[in-house]
C-alpha cells in the first residue's frame, strides 16, 4: 500500500495532453479558422505567452489578476502568462505598429492561461482563437466582427448555436440618465454580470427611481428576443448615450442582414461580457449542454487608448476545446478526424515499388502508411483491420 | 536484372465502411439530444425544500404523475407537458443546473453560496426561510467576536463561513463536518460553528447561543447559463408565473 507516488508520471492541475485522435480534431479545426480569418484579410500575429502582470491588467486593474499565473524576472517584476489575447494585441498595436495604417486586421491562434476550476472544455491552459478589427468605429465594424464569429461555428459545422447580442453603452447611459451613484453602479453591473436576479431586484428597490424605472431596471436580464425588445427598451432611454447604444445594435442588425446571418442573433440587453474594457456592442454564442458560452466578443474604444494609441477596436475570441466540445455533442467530429486511408505492403524484394507506390499515394494528399518490413498478403490484411485503414495497396 | 511485373492489390478493408456507418449514425444521447432540447428538466432537492417546492410548480401547471421525494424513481416525466423532474440530494443541485444536466433547479440560498456555481439565480421562492449564523458555548461566550480570531469552527459551510471571517480580517481553522454541527463545542471539538437556523430550538437544547448574523437564507430558483438563453421563452414564462404567485 505504502509505494511511492510517481510524480514524474502526473501533470499540474488544470493541464491536459491531446492524444491523436483529439489532437487531429483540434488542428483540423485551427486549419478551418486560420484559413477562414485569412480569407477575410486578417493576419496573424504571435505574441509572447510571458508578459509584464502590469500589461497584461490595463483595462481590468483588478478583476483578473487572481486567475493569472505570476512569477518574477531577474529584477523582480512580476511576470505572468497571458490569460487571453486582446490585451497583448492592443499593446503590440501601439508599440510596434505604431505608425502603420489603420485599420488592422489581426487573427491569433494560441494557448492563454486562466488559474481557475477545471472543467471539460476549459482547462487552466487552453486555447483560443480570434480576430481583432483596430481602427473602425463604426457598426460595419461590428457587424463583420460578428459575421465572421458565426462563420467560424458555420465553417467548423456547427448547427445548433444561438448568438446573443447586447450593448453596454446602453446599460452605463441608462444608470447615468437615472444619476444613480457609482457604487450602486457598481452593484448593479456586478449583480448582471453574476447572473443574479434576486440580488440586481434587491438593489433596485433601495433606489430612489421612479417604479416604473426600477421595474425596467430589473427586467434587464430579461429583454432577450427579437426587434422587439429594442422597442421595449427605446421607451427607457432619454439620454444620448443609451439611445445611441440602440441605434447601434440595430444599425448592426441590419448590416447582419446583408451577411444572411441574422436568423442566428437575438438580442439580449443582459448579455454585458465579464471583462470590463468592453464600451459597446457585446456579444456572446452559445450552444446546448455547454454550460458556457464557447465565443464571445464585442467593442472595445478605450483599451488602445490606455497603451497611448487613440483608436477603436473590436473582436472576438473562441474557446477551441468548447467548440470541439460543441461539435462533439452535436456529433459533428468525425469529419474532422483523420480516416486513416492507404497502407502500403510489399512482399520479399519489392520496396523500390512499394516506396514509388506511397510517395504517389501522399503527393495526390492521401493518410498512407508504408510497412516496416516486408510482409504477406494475410498479415498486410490483418495489420489494415487492426490499425483502421481503409485501402490496402500490397505489391507482390 | 529486368524489373519484375509490379502487381498492385488494392482492396477494401472488410467491415470498414459498416463500421464508418455505424458511428455517423450514433445520434446525440447526451445533453443536447433533441429530445433534451424539448424538454424543461427540472432539479429538486430532497428533504424539507421538496414538498414547498412541488406545490408551488403545481399551482403554475408544472407537475407530473408520481412526483415525490420518496419515489424510486429518479427521474419523473410528464409527456404532455415536456417536463422532467430529477430528484437528487440537496448538495447536487447546483452542480445539476451548472453542467445543464438540468436547466431550473430550486436550491437553498445556503447550498448556493457554498457552492458558488455561475448559475442563474431567478427569484427567491421565499419557501424555507431561515439564517447562517455563528453560534458559540453559553457558558464559554466570550465578550468579543474578535476573541474567537485563531479557533476552530465547524460547519458544513467552510466557504461561507471563511468569507464572513475574512471580511473581519480573522484567521480561523475551519473544520468540515456533515451533520449535527452543534456537536462541535459540546465535545470541545471547536470553539464555535457556523449553520444554518430556523427556529434556533436545536442551539437553545444543545446551550448554543447564536453570536453573530451572517446571511438570511430561502430557497431560490436558479437556471443554467445556456438553458436561459436557448429555452428563454419556457424559462421567462414559468418565472413570470411563479412571481405572481408569490407576490
Amino acid at each position: 500500500m505504502c509505494r511511492e507516488k510517481n510524480f514524474l508520471l502526473e501533470i499540474p492541475y488544470g493541464m491536459r495532453d491531446f492524444l491523436p485522435h483529439d489532437a487531429a480534431i483540434k488542428r483540423n479545426i485551427e486549419n478551418v479558422l486560420a484559413n477562414l480569418f485569412k480569407v477575410w484579410g486578417y493576419d496573424e500575429v504571435i505574441t509572447p505567452a510571458v508578459e509584464y502582470l502590469d500589461t497584461l491588467t490595463m483595462g481590468n486593474k483588478n478583476s483578473i489578476q487572481r486567475h493569472m499565473f505570476k512569477f518574477f524576472d531577474k529584477n523582480n517584476r512580476t511576470l505572468a502568462l497571458r490569460n487571453e489575447m486582446t490585451t497583448s494585441i492592443a499593446r503590440l498595436v501601439s508599440s510596434r505598429m505604431q505608425n502603420d495604417d489603420i485599420p488592422f486586421k489581426l487573427s491569433y491562434i494560441c494557448k492563454v492561461y486562466r488559474y481557475e476550476q477545471a472543467q471539460t472544455g476549459r482547462q487552466c491552459e487552453f486555447y483560443q482563437a480570434g480576430v481583432e478589427l483596430m481602427g473602425n468605429g463604426e457598426p460595419t465594424g461590428d457587424a463583420e466582427i460578428v459575421a465572421l464569429a458565426i462563420e467560424s461555428m458555420l465553417k467548423a459545422g456547427l448547427v445548433n448555436f444561438q448568438v446573443c447580442m447586447g450593448q453596454v453603452a446602453f446599460i452605463n447611459g441608462l444608470m447615468q440618465q437615472w444619476n444613480l451613484a457609482q457604487d450602486k453602479q457598481k452593484y448593479i453591473r456586478r449583480a448582471l454580470e453574476k447572473h443574479d436576479l434576486v440580488e440586481l431586484d434587491r438593489i433596485t428597490a433601495e433606489t430612489a427611481l421612479p417604479d416604473e424605472a426600477r421595474a425596467f431596471l430589473r427586467s434587464l436580464p430579461m429583454l432577450h428576443g427579437n426587434e422587439n425588445v429594442l422597442k421595449k427598451a427605446a421607451a427607457f432611454a432619454l439620454d444620448e448615450q443609451s439611445k445611441k447604444a440602440l441605434d447601434n445594435l440595430e444599425k448592426i442588425y441590419d448590416l447582419l442582414k446583408n451577411y444572411g446571418i441574422d436568423k442566428y442573433v437575438v438580442f439580449d440587453l443582459g448579455v454585458i461580457r465579464d471583462f470590463s474594457y468592453y464600451t459597446g456592442m457585446v456579444f456572446e454564442i452559445y450552444a446546448p449542454g455547454l454550460g458556457s458560452p464557447l465565443c464571445g466578443g464585442g467593442r472595445y474604444d478605450n483599451l488602445l487608448a490606455d497603451f497611448g494609441k487613440n483608436c477603436p477596436a473590436t473582436g472576438f475570441a473562441l474557446g477551441l476545446e468548447r467548440l470541439m466540445l460543441a461539435l462533439k455533442n452535436q456529433g459533428k467530429t468525425e469529419c474532422l478526424t483523420n480516416s486513416k486511408e492507404n497502407y502500403v505492403a510489399y512482399a520479399e524484394g519489392r520496396l523500390d515499388e512499394a516506396v514509388e507506390k506511397a510517395m504517389l499515394l501522399r503527393d495526390a494528399g492521401e493518410i498512407t502508411e508504408l510497412a516496416g518490413s516486408p510482409q504477406k498478403l494475410s498479415e498486410a490484411e490483418a495489420y489494415c483491420r487492426a490499425k483502421n485503414y481503409v485501402n490496402l495497396v500490397y505489391i507482390q | 536484372m529486368g524489373r519484375l511485373p509490379v502487381e498492385e492489390v488494392r482492396l477494401s478493408v472488410p467491415g470498414k465502411e459498416d463500421c464508418i456507418i455505424a458511428k455517423s449514425e450514433k445520434k446525440g444521447v447526451g445533453l443536447m439530444s433533441a429530445e433534451n432540447m424539448e424538454y424543461l428538466t427540472i432539479a429538486l432537492p430532497k428533504g424539507k425544500v421538496f414538498g414547498k417546492a412541488a406545490e408551488l410548480f403545481k399551482k403554475i401547471g408544472y407537475t407530473a404523475e408520481g412526483l415525490s421525494d420518496k419515489s424510486r424513481k429518479l427521474i419523473i416525466t410528464n409527456r404532455d407537458k415536456k417536463i422532467r423532474f430529477i430528484i437528487t440530494k440537496t448538495a447536487d443541485v447546483p452542480v445539476y443546473v451548472e453542467y445543464g444536466a438540468a436547466d431550473i433547479g430550486v436550491i437553498g440560498k445556503d447550498v448556493l453560496l457554498e457552492s458558488a456555481k455561475d448559475v442563474y439565480e431567478l427569484l427567491d421562492l421565499k419557501i424555507a426561510k431561515c439564517h447562517l449564523m455563528m453560534a458559540v458555548a453559553k457558558q464559554a461566550k466570550r465578550a468579543h467576536l474578535a476573541d474567537y480570531a485563531n479557533t476552530r469552527v465547524a460547519t458544513k459551510f467552510p466557504h461561507i463561513a471563511a468569507e464572513f471571517f475574512n471580511s473581519k480580517g480573522m484567521q480561523m481553522e475551519y473544520i468540515k463536518l456533515h451533520g449535527s454541527i452543534e456537536l462541535g463545542p459540546i465535545v470541545g471539538l471547536s470553539e464555535s460553528i457556523v449553520d444554518i437556523v430556523e427556529t434556533g430550538t436545536t442551539l437553545r437544547e444543545n446551550d448554543l447561543e447564536e453570536y453573530a448574523f451572517i446571511a438570511d437564507a430561502t430557497a431560490r430558483l436558479i437556471a443554467n447559463r445556456v438553458s436561459f438563453k436557448m429555452k428563454f421563452d419556457r424559462i421567462s414564462k414559468m418565472l413570470e408565473d411563479l412571481r405572481a404567485i408569490i407576490g
